[in-house]
């Protein structure tokens, strides 16, 4: 019973990679034509990626901010 | 030739500008919120913490107010090409309607669905799953506007398509390469991210009126610096492209560019300064007082220090010869329209190019009539049609001055803001965020600058060097034309008017305690996604 949930478990990885991998070939490829064919679309994507990760990485400095503040002021 | 009456051009020209510039006060937040409430969610599902999904659905609701008018303005307009320009949609129908079609698509269908997902699906998703479908929004509001802009790009730009003798109008040799032309992109991207640039004012501007009033602390700290973020990073990408938009108008249509910069002669590398402000008066072909900042104009435009910029003199004199090309291409065009003889296709095709400057004479010559020019009036129509192909001067220089002086404006505020966000001394700067509360409507007004540049300095073209303006309108009459009218601005004001009123109610409402919801809100947001769907 446990030999097959493991064999289920270990064929169930193998086809996350496979589907992971097909993922990485498929943006590869979509970044090539892209980035050949359209490059200010290719970097309007990634420069939203960007816009996204850096406002959000901003709100996540002003918890860890206002964390430290806390913290601070318990300690004190 | 029976024109079509020119206060009718006039006032069908009124009328899309109207609706045009009515629609495009709704627009450039929905494309720029609906990443910024991507970017809090993102927060929230990463986080865990409550107060992103608060912003997210607090600013959702603003978003949403906004969405339902915005599609209520912009579906007229889809109409007006068929009912005001019918010349025009029958010329450019087939390379402007596919891409107009596929944005309807994309607007209704992945668009309003994944709208209402994501309204009513907070509690019916999981977290990755209902992230994924307001990210879905995202991407949808912007592609809409990809799809409009592809559009548009074609008018200014007519690439990967060429006239067609048989069925008299243009047609497609290449979707992909409209769909990937130069200025489609570039003019995608910098619409886009200055819609960014409004949504991160108008979520700036709110946060900066609670932080004054002491209200919602949390909510306004928190989305405050992320629009501040999302801003100055959103403000380098608007200058950028709109330095490639320069270029390739530079490249592709020169009196645009001209005008843009009140060049009345071509420059003289490398010394050419950048007028500053001045008044150029279209009559005398003039500028009347001059601000210049030297040695920057040649860098600036044709991003070389050796390489002049053509003045409008030297375009109108330039224009001579493609004139009498286009004359050229409509009498052999209407020859084998009678005959269908090979020769005269074969002649047609050799000046197809110049085909809409031989359009743009027909209202000087005899009897409006390019086919029939006696040989010793051909001068005078030419001569008298060379001014023709220049756009109002002081309307394309001025409304390209006030986008770039208010984007210089953005570009610094949002520095100062981002700056002290970080350092946490927001509050200790009330004049901060009392200047951020009241800029709220400048980023809007800077993209209907950027609209007037982009359409004032295409005229005297709808296709750009293929149909003039003036040929393109439909044949109504100015009582019907004028009533129309009346009817868009009453309607469109009373849109403006509610929008105003549900934002400055819905923003001094302010959040909702954490959890709770304002069913008048959801009741409101639920007629809305409604009467759309």
């Amino acid at each position: 019973m446990t030999l097959i949930a493991t064999e289920e478990l270990r064929s169930m990885k193998i086809f996350r990679l496979a589907g992971l991998a097909l993922a990485l070939v498929v943006a590869l490829l979509f970044a090539v034509f892209v980035g050949d064919q359209g490059p200010w679309y290719f970097a309007w994507v990634i420069g939203t990626v960007m816009i996204v990760l850096i406002s959000g990485a901003g709100a996540v400095l002003l918890d860890a901010q206002e964390d430290g503040v806390a913290n601070t002021e318990k300690l004190s | 030739m029976d024109f079509i009456n020119p206060q009718v051009v006039d006032l069908s020209r009124l009328q899309f500008a109207l609706t045009a510039l009515y629609h495009f006060m709704f627009v450039p937040l929905t494309l720029g919120l609906t990443f910024m409430l991507a970017a809090m969610e993102t927060v929230y599902v990463v986080t865990g913490r409550k107060i992103y999904r608060d912003m997210a659905q607090f600013w959702g609701k603003l978003f949403g107010i906004n969405f339902a008018i915005g599609v209520a303005t912009g579906l007229t307009m889809e109409f007006e090409f068929g009912t005001n320009w019918s010349m025009y949609s029958h010329f450019f129908g087939d390379m402007f309607g596919t891409p107009l079609a596929i944005e309807g698509l994309m607007a209704f269908f992945m668009e309003s669905t994944f709208v209402g997902l994501m309204f009513f699906g907070w509690d019916r998703l999981s977290k990755p799953g209902h992230l994924a479908i307001t990210y879905l929004v995202a991407l949808g509001s912007n592609l809409s506007a990809l799809w409009i802009l592809i559009a548009n790009a074609g008018m200014n730009v007519p690439e990967g398509a060429h006239f067609d003798a048989d069925t008299m109008r243009m047609q497609f040799d290449s979707f992909v390469h409209v769909v990937f032309s130069q200025d489609a992109q570039a003019k995608f991207v910098h619409t886009s991210v200055a819609g960014y640039v409004a949504a991160s004012m108008f979520v700036m501007g709110i946060s900066a009126f609670y932080l004054l009033r002491g209200q919602h602390r949390e909510l306004a700290a928190r989305s405050f610096r992320m629009a501040a973020l999302f801003g100055i990073i959103s403000s380098v990408a608007v200058i950028t492209l709109g330095d490639v938009l320069g270029r390739m108008d530079y490249e592709k249509q020169p009196t645009k560019i001209a005008a843009i910069e009140g060049l009345w002669h071509t420059t003289k590398p490398p010394y050419e300064p950048w007028i500053l402000a001045a008044l150029p008066d279209d009559e005398k072909q003039v500028n009347h007082f001059e601000i210049n900042i030297p040695y920057v104009l040649t860098p600036l435009i044709t991003h070389s220090f050796n390489q002049p910029v053509i003045g409008m003199y030297e375009l109108e004199e330039q224009a001579g010869p493609r004139i009498r090309s286009g004359i050229i291409a409509l009498t052999a065009l209407r020859r084998y329209g009678e005959t269908h003889d090979k020769a005269d296709l074969n002649l047609f095709n050799a000046h197809q190019d110049d085909m809409g400057f031989g359009f743009l004479a027909t209202r000087h010559a005899p009897n409006q009539d390019v086919t029939n020019i006696p040989a010793d009036q051909l001068d005078a129509v030419v001569k008298q049609t060379q001014p023709d192909i220049l756009p109002n001067v002081f309307v394309t220089f001025w409304s390209f001055r006030f986008m770039v002086f208010l984007g210089g404006y953005f570009f610094a505020i949002f520095a100062v803001a981002a700056l002290l966000s970080l350092k946490n001394r927001l509050e200790a700067n009330p004049w901060l965020l009392k200047a951020t509360m009241w800029s709220i409507p400048l980023p809007i007004l800077a993209t209907e600058f950027g609209w007037i540049t982009a359409e004032a300095g295409r005229q005297p073209w709808t296709v750009f060097n293929k149909l003039p303006t003036f040929l393109s309108a439909s044949g109504h009459s100015t009582g019907y034309m004028v009533f129309s009218l009346a009817g868009f601005a009453l309607l469109y004001s009373v849109f403006i008017a509610a929008e105003l009123y549900l934002m400055f109610r819905f923003a001094r409402l302010g959040p909702e305690e954490h959890g709770t919801h304002h069913d008048e809100t959801d009741a409101l947001l639920s007629h809305f996604h409604g009467s759309h769907a």
